[in-house]
């Protein structure tokens, strides 16, 4: 784990957490598979866009409202409950209960996936690649965070 | 029905209002109707596998499954359904003890075409060869093919009361897809391309059997999938390069899953049915006449003579010697398996093309 | 004996076979996903025919033989009828993606639930061992009756025939794996008119199969971690909700392909879709309809017990309407959304009557 927290969200960080991701055998086990698919994130007002290409995560950058257009599907949460998901995979090494992407989807009338474009054959990614994405989230309990700025 | 209680939630419709709902009184008919209930099957060596799931009432595999509906096996039925049409439901039809297993076995040894066969092996080769397995590529993509047809065209047919069969079935459905997509890629990737289409009078015995299934894995068995391993066996000893290895040796593993199951269901129709012995030795003999036939044909022949020989040079005297030995190999099997599931097994019955050469 | 080794002795080899093949020089590229259906769609090996006349089973690009028999008796030989653009991609996702229900589920994380529970769960189950390979049957009937010239489309439907018998295979594991046992079968899928089963059209098959009823299951078993009490349970439904969204993919992609390739069967296909809608809240393949048997079974799950009925209602709720909702986005990306503009869909109604 990285000795120096970094902040979320910020593109180190989401720079730290695919480093993980791409490069421990742990993610690519039951459910993982070769995955194609531009994914948007959204915290409060900061977006950022995150590519994955065959088998791993292909690079992560800040995002324009035009990446978001552009992306399968994007993930919106306010910080507090990026924060509250994120912690509980830190607490329990990855996502338990109520704190997996698909549940968190689930729990909210619209859910947390969304596109602009409104394909939902290409929302539905979010589906066909839920456990990558989960790995992919997962990965972060071994990236240390902050949430302050300094 | 009778209403309960009622509760708000969110909207019915997206963007409108909350609206208030009403909560049924449950009624919970479907409760405590089971006709086994405190089943605990545990997970062993293997994990938690098909076989062992057959417990008490689980494992009872009646000799008739009539039931027309997809009333999963120990269930409570529900009786009257419209039909759904399925026409195999004697488990002198389709059974094979090793059914489950197999299932479990296919799985555990899946395999990817794309990304588990090191393609980047394939290095350019001299015509002639390159030609020759580019035609027996064509040969065995069509095998393929004629499997996916031949499978997929009974599995419907089949009672859900023999699950065990019709899953095994789905694994060698695409076991066979992976086979047609793989001997296709090598075709496509050296300089090559596909051949010439194969004479195919065994893809007419395994289509045109549709009359029975028992008949049909006579003939997918004894002669299709012993003479496709055996094939891929020499070829396998005699590949040029390690992305062919690799694909010979998946597709024996495939194929001989679905001899295994063949002679596996054969023996168990012709011990509990005494009219199975004579309807399977008439397929057979059908069959290796047609095989015969096939045969006959120089193409398959000579690709795989080159194949064997290194070249059209070494096809005329080594590669042909080689392709001898092959058929030796395969007849004495094929006369073996007969042999073992009590069918006529007299080489002097074969057609002339058919015997092995040290046949007495 | 004489005659095969006088076989042997006299062999002159013809090698006019050599000079009948399909186009030479193809070199197909791996990338970095190694050698995929799509790397070998090159040159005419890649086209696929609007129209198939291939009847005798021979492989896309090779040379036919003149006197080959007419074995294949395919009845979907037109590209429209079956077609999706992204088979090859599905196709390998598919065999990546492969799992096993004997070693990849954590079978013993499962403990004793109260008995309430494991009924519910095990009627549950029971449904979904049921159901499951209706999706394994019926594309398996199509595959046989379809051209090899279409080869990736029918590649798609062999991996889904397999993650079916998984589906089967993994709930009836799961109810017999806890000191419950199967319990009573819903005849969910007999044999109906314009039912899944006996459709005569492959489209109207997927329409329904795929679209309406795969699209309804995959809600489902994406709610699955709500109604789940152990990591198996969890590790089940999310596999098996992966491949539901292939499938879903596929019937969503063809649809799309042949609302453009042959605009003159949209009115056609709008029927399908009415006929679907009727049954959403109403047909028994659906789990969340109202059929008690599986409907209070959800409850229980969903609610944690008899005694939270309503709160498991409330969340049952949710899911009929989440069903709604994603299939009509469903229909809208297969090309066919005026239906929700014109009046012709009766969705409106059924988000109202959702939460009766």
């Amino acid at each position: 784990m990285a000795s120096t927290s970094l902040l979320f969200p910020s593109v180190e960080w989401l720079q730290a957490v695919r480093e993980v991701f791409n490069t421990s055998e742990q993610y690519r086990g039951t459910g993982s598979g070769r995955c194609d698919c531009l994914v948007g994130l959204k915290v409060d007002n900061e977006l950022f866009r995150v590519d994955f290409e065959g088998f791993g995560c292909e690079s992560v950058k800040e995002a324009s409202q035009a990446d978001l257009d552009e992306a399968d599907f994007y993930i919106e949460m306010p910080s507090d409950e990026w924060k509250a998901m994120l912690d509980n995979i830190r607490t329990n090494g990855h996502a338990v209960g109520e704190y997996t992407i698909n549940t968190l989807d689930l729990g909210r009338e619209e859910g947390i996936a969304h596109s602009t474009h409104g394909d939902q054959y290409r929302q539905d990614l979010f589906v066909r690649y839920n456990q990558t994405m989960q790995f992919f989230f997962d990965a972060s309990s071994r990236v240390a965070t902050t949430y302050e700025r300094a | 029905m009778a209403k309960q209680t009622t509760d708000t939630v969110s909207a019915t419709k997206i963007g409108e209002t909350p609206k208030q709902v009403v909560h049924p009184e449950p009624q919970y008919r479907w409760m405590n109707q089971s006709r086994e209930w405190g089943t605990r099957v545990l997970p062993g060596e293997k994990g938690l596998t098909l076989d062992s799931l057959n417990v008490g009432i689980y494992g009872e595999i009646p000799q008739r499954w009539d039931d027309q509906g997809r009333n999963p096996r120990g269930a409570i039925p529900v009786k009257g359904a419209l039909p759904i049409g399925y026409s195999v439901t004697s488990k002198t039809e389709l059974w094979a003890p090793s059914a489950a297993q197999l299932y479990e076995e296919a799985i555990q040894r899946r395999w990817a075409p794309a990304t588990d066969v090191p393609w980047s092996t394939v290095q350019p080769l001299p015509d002639d060869v390159e030609t020759a397995i580019c035609q027996v590529c064509t040969e065995i993509s069509q095998y393929a093919n004629t499997d996916i047809e031949v499978i997929t065209s009974w599995q419907h047919r089949m009672s859900y009361g023999y699950h065990e069969v019709k899953q095994f079935l789905a694994t060698a459905s695409l076991d066979a897809a992976r086979r047609y997509e793989a001997l296709r890629k090598r075709a496509l990737i050296n300089g090559g391309g596909l051949g010439l289409e194969p004479m195919g009078q065994v893809n007419r015995v395994l289509l045109e059997s549709r009359g029975g299934w028992t008949e049909t894995v006579s003939a997918l068995a004894l002669i299709r999938g012993l003479f496709l391993v055996t094939m891929c066996e020499y070829l396998l000893r005699h590949a040029y390069n390690e992305a062919e290895r690799v694909i010979y040796s998946y597709v024996i593993q495939d194929v001989s899953r679905l001899v295994n199951y063949g002679l596996d269901h054969l023996q168990y129709s012709i011990a509990h049915d005494d009219e199975r012995l004579n309807a399977i030795t008439t397929m057979v003999a059908i069959g290796v006449a047609m095989h015969n036939r096939d045969l006959r044909d120089p193409v398959l022949r000579e690709a795989l003579a080159i194949v064997f020989g290194g070249g059209v040079a070494g096809a005329r005297k080594e590669g042909m010697s080689i392709f001898f030995d092959f058929m030796d190999d395969f007849r004495k099997r094929h006369l073996e398996l007969r042999r073992w599931l009590k069918l006529p097994a007299d080489p002097a019955s074969l057609p002339l093309g058919y015997r092995p050469r040290d046949a007495k | 004996m004489k005659a095969v080794k006088a076989e042997e002795n006299s062999v002159e080899l013809d090698l006019s076979w050599m000079d009948q093949h399909g186009s030479w020089n193809t070199r197909a590229e791996p990338g970095k996903y190694g050698l995929t259906l799509a790397d070998i769609e090159v040159g005419d090996y890649g086209d696929a025919p609007i129209e198939s006349d291939n009847l005798t089973g021979r492989a896309r690009g090779s040379k036919p033989r003149p006197e080959s028999m007419r074995l294949g008796a395919y009845t979907v030989r037109s590209k429209s009828d079956i077609w999706v653009e992204n088979a090859s991609f599905l196709y390998e996702e598919a065999l990546q993606r492969q799992w096993s229900s004997a070693t990849d589920v954590p079978w013993n994380t499962i403990e004793p639930l109260p008995d309430e529970i494991e009924q519910a769960q095990c009627q549950m189950c029971t449904f979904l061992t049921e159901v499951e390979f209706v999706a394994g049957d019926v594309p398996a009937r199509w595959i046989s009756s379809t051209t090899p010239d279409f080869f990736e489309a029918r590649q798609v439907l062999l991996a889904q025939v397999m993650d079916e018998s998984r589906h089967m295979d993994v709930f009836r594991k799961r109810a017999l794996a806890n000191g419950g046992g199967l319990m009573r079968a819903t005849g969910a899928t007999a044999g109906f008119v314009g039912g899944i089963d006996l459709s005569r059209d492959f489209t109207e098959m997927s329409a329904r199969l795929h679209i309406s009823g795969e699209g309804a299951v995959l809600t489902i078993f994406r709610m699955g971690e709500l109604m789940a009490y152990n990591d198996a349970e969890k590790t089940i439904y999310r596999l098996c909700a992966q491949d539901e969204a292939r499938h879903v993919a596929f019937g969503v992609m063809h649809l799309r392909y042949m609302s453009q390739q042959a605009p003159e069967r949209r009115e056609e296909i709008h029927c399908y879709l009415d006929e679907a809608e009727v049954g959403m809240l109403s047909d028994a393949a659906n789990p969340a309809a109202r059929i008690p048997q599986t409907s209070e079974s959800l409850c229980i799950l969903l609610g944690g017990g008899k005694d939270k009925f309503d709160e498991g209602h409330n969340k049952l709720i949710a899911i009929r309407r989440r069903q709604l909702r994603e299939y009509r986005k469903r229909v809208i990306a297969a090309g066919f959304g005026e239906r929700f503009e014109n009046g012709r869909s009766r969705l409106s109604d059924l988000l109202e009557q959702a939460a009766a």
